[in-house]
């Protein structure tokens, strides 16, 4: 099975004597191809959500299912490898490494998996094309603008060619002009390229581009029927 | 690699200052090893020339030539003994000379009169002139930097308090005793100079100041019970008998250890605080899926890319250094030793990038999703 599959999960955190939980009983499943926002109130879960789904985090109770891996008894070195391969981050802030161009902050991704061959320069030259960057190959992150950097950011996330996307509110640095752009960005990659993808986002204006929304709120996870009613 | 390459060239600035510091340790390293060398070559060339394993002393002398008495009439039983190769009498005095026939208050020098007898292997090979000859008492052989002062083939010396006199007949190289340039002479007329005072041979006949050996099986103890009044010891203890030899080294060496130490401490200090600086940047490099090998791989090789070029830059200093040092300076650049803490301080730095390894690993790849507290 490919895509991202939640099954009753819950994370409690432990800070000294208190207890939070972050999330509450939370199922859910997406198939290559699906982008799905899910949004709610600061506080609510939603980044721990996307951290467990994303092999960052391990889930108090319940099962991640990652293409078809339970991710629970992995070691910390396979867990990297499978963010490595089989996961791409968009994170809220661009978190390029400030000493590459580019061109370089893809190939990176490639130099963890070993080395970086023409075939990967070109992919990368052509996703970086994709999304509009194809004059800014050989710049560093300092010379781009906010919204160059979100699109870099995507450009690495797909670089690997990995199923699962997924971004944590990727919008929140941006105008609401280049947050159109970038989210835009993003559905057309996820459509063109066939991958299961979360977007978690408070901003309302973007969750056209998507296919199903979830509202988190205090752990809990709720399918919004139609998001219109929901605003 | 690729990382630690990408981050050099562009952060050229703030590596280039730390990469100038190693390369002043660096150089400092080199030029002390090679003034530690030179004063160990200037207190005791001599005796580490000498093809020999063992010197024979006085007992209770502590290997010092100069507290060491011995009579050349124990020399057969000593070249007897088990093991013994060749055997070589020695004696060493101190002198100050000065050119016949120069003026009143003209400049003595200082030297080192050494008592040899003639063909044996203590006899250095001549540069220049002819050996040491029985026959001929007064001749003998100069080290070559005497030249430099003015001293020729053929002249005749006078020793100051003395009225013995000398003429050099050859000249020999890299001869240094107790800081002072050699003069070779033969052992009666050693004797004639050093112990012209009756009674200052303490009634010894034939006196020498002490026997050296070749022969590697030789067991010290052995001779030591054999003979009666002798203390055998080996070369290595031999020079570090001498004089101020120990002193020196010892001072030079510990400098250097210093030296070394602080550049680890600088290096390691420099990059922990970079790591330090970066955990947010490993974080996001982790969280996409960057093992710890592969972040740790590009620190160590970092750490490594940048001491190698400053040492080399270092040592390409150090020579430049030892061009325009004054002739007379005692400082003597050995190649072996200038690689052997080039490359002490090249594993000293990396095994130093190894606390900002474990930092990294500690680092939480969920920093990335920038929880704000
Ligand atoms: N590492 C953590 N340790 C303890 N509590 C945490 C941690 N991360 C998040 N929390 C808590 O869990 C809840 C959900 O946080 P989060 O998933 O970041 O929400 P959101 O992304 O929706 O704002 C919050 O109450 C937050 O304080
Ligand atoms: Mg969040």
């Amino acid at each position: 099975m490919t895509g991202l599959l939640l099954k009753n999960v819950s994370k409690v955190y432990k800070e000294g004597n208190e207890e939070v939980k972050a999330m509450d009983n939370v199922s859910l499943s997406i198939e290559q191809g699906e982008f799905v926002a899910i949004i709610g109130p600061s506080g609510s879960g939603k980044s721990t959500l996307l951290s467990i789904a994303g092999a960052l985090l391990h889930a108090s109770t319940g099962e991640v299912i990652i293409n078809g891996t339970d991710i629970a008894s992995l070691s910390e070195k396979q867990l990297s490898n499978v963010r490595l391969k089989e996961i791409g981050f968009i994170l809220q802030t661009s978190n390029l490494i400030p000493y590459l161009t580019v061109l370089d902050q893809l190939l990176v991704v490639k130099r963890m998996t070993g080395s970086v061959s023409v075939a990967d320069k070109s992919f990368a030259r052509e996703l970086l094309t994709e999304l509009g960057l194809g004059a800014k190959l050989n710049n560093y992150p300092s010379q781009l603008s906010g919204g160059e950097r979100q699109r870099t950011a995507i450009a690495r996330a797909f670089m690997n060619n990995s199923s699962i996307i997924l971004a944590d509110e990727p919008t929140a640095s941006l105008d609401s002009n280049r947050a159109h752009e970038v989210v835009q960005l993003i559905s057309k990659e996820v459509k063109a390229r066939d991958k299961a993808a979360i977007m978690v986002t408070h901003d309302e204006r973007m969750l056209g581009y998507c296919d199903r929304i979830y509202r988190m709120e205090d752990g809990l996870l709720k399918h919004v029927e139609n998001h219109q009613a929901s605003v | 690699m690729f990382l630690a390459l990408k981050e050099l060239r562009y952060g050229k600035l703030r590596f280039a200052m730390i990469g100038f510091i190693i390369v002043l340790v660096a150089w400092l390293v080199f030029i002390l090893s090679g003034l530690g060398n030179g004063l160990s070559t200037l207190s005791a060339a001599t005796i580490k020339n000498m093809d020999a394993d063992y010197v024979v002393f006085e007992e209770g002398s502590s290997s010092s030539f100069s507290k060491s008495m011995l009579s050349e009439s124990i020399s057969s039983d000593l070249k007897d003994q088990a093991n013994v190769e060749e055997m070589a009498p020695f004696g060493s005095a101190m002198g100050a000379i000065l050119k016949e026939g120069s003026e009143e208050g003209e400049d003595k020098t200082d030297v080192a009169i050494l008592g040899i007898s003639p063909g044996t292997f203590l006899e250095p090979k001549l540069i220049e002139g002819k050996p040491l000859d029985e026959k001929n008492q007064l001749g003998v052989l100069a080290n070559d930097t005497l030249k430099e002062e003015g001293y020729t083939i053929g002249d005749t010396l006078t020793l100051d308090g003395s009225t013995e006199k000398f003429q050099i007949i050859g000249f020999v190289e890299n001869e240094t005793y107790n800081h002072l340039p050699v003069l070779f002479t033969t052992l009666d007329h050693w004797r004639l100079y050093n112990f012209a005072a009756p009674g200052s041979n303490n009634g010894i006949e034939d006196v020498v100041n002490a026997f050296v050996l070749q022969g590697t099986d030789i067991d010290a103890a052995e001779l030591d019970k054999n003979l009666d009044g002798i203390e055998t010891v080996t070369k290595g203890q031999a020079v570090n008998g001498m004089p101020g030899y120990k002193e020196e080294t010892g001072t030079i060496y510990m400098m250097l250890a210093f030296l070394i130490v602080i550049s680890a401490f600088i290096i390691s200090v420099f990059f922990y605080v970079l790591t330090i600086q970066k955990t947010n940047q490993f974080g996001v490099m982790k969280a996409i899926g960057a093992s710890n090998g592969f972040i740790a791989k590009a620190i160590v090789s970092q750490v490594f890319i940048l001491s190698l070029v400053s040492v080399l830059i270092g040592i390409a200093l150090t020579y430049a250094t030892a061009a325009v040092m004054p002739d007379g300076m005692p400082f003597d650049l050995d190649v072996t030793l200038v690689i052997i803490f080039g490359a002490a301080l090249l594993v000293i730095s990396v095994l130093s990038s190894l606390f900002s390894v474990r930092k990294i690993t500690k680092i939480d790849p969920l920093t990335a999703l920038g929880r704000v507290e």
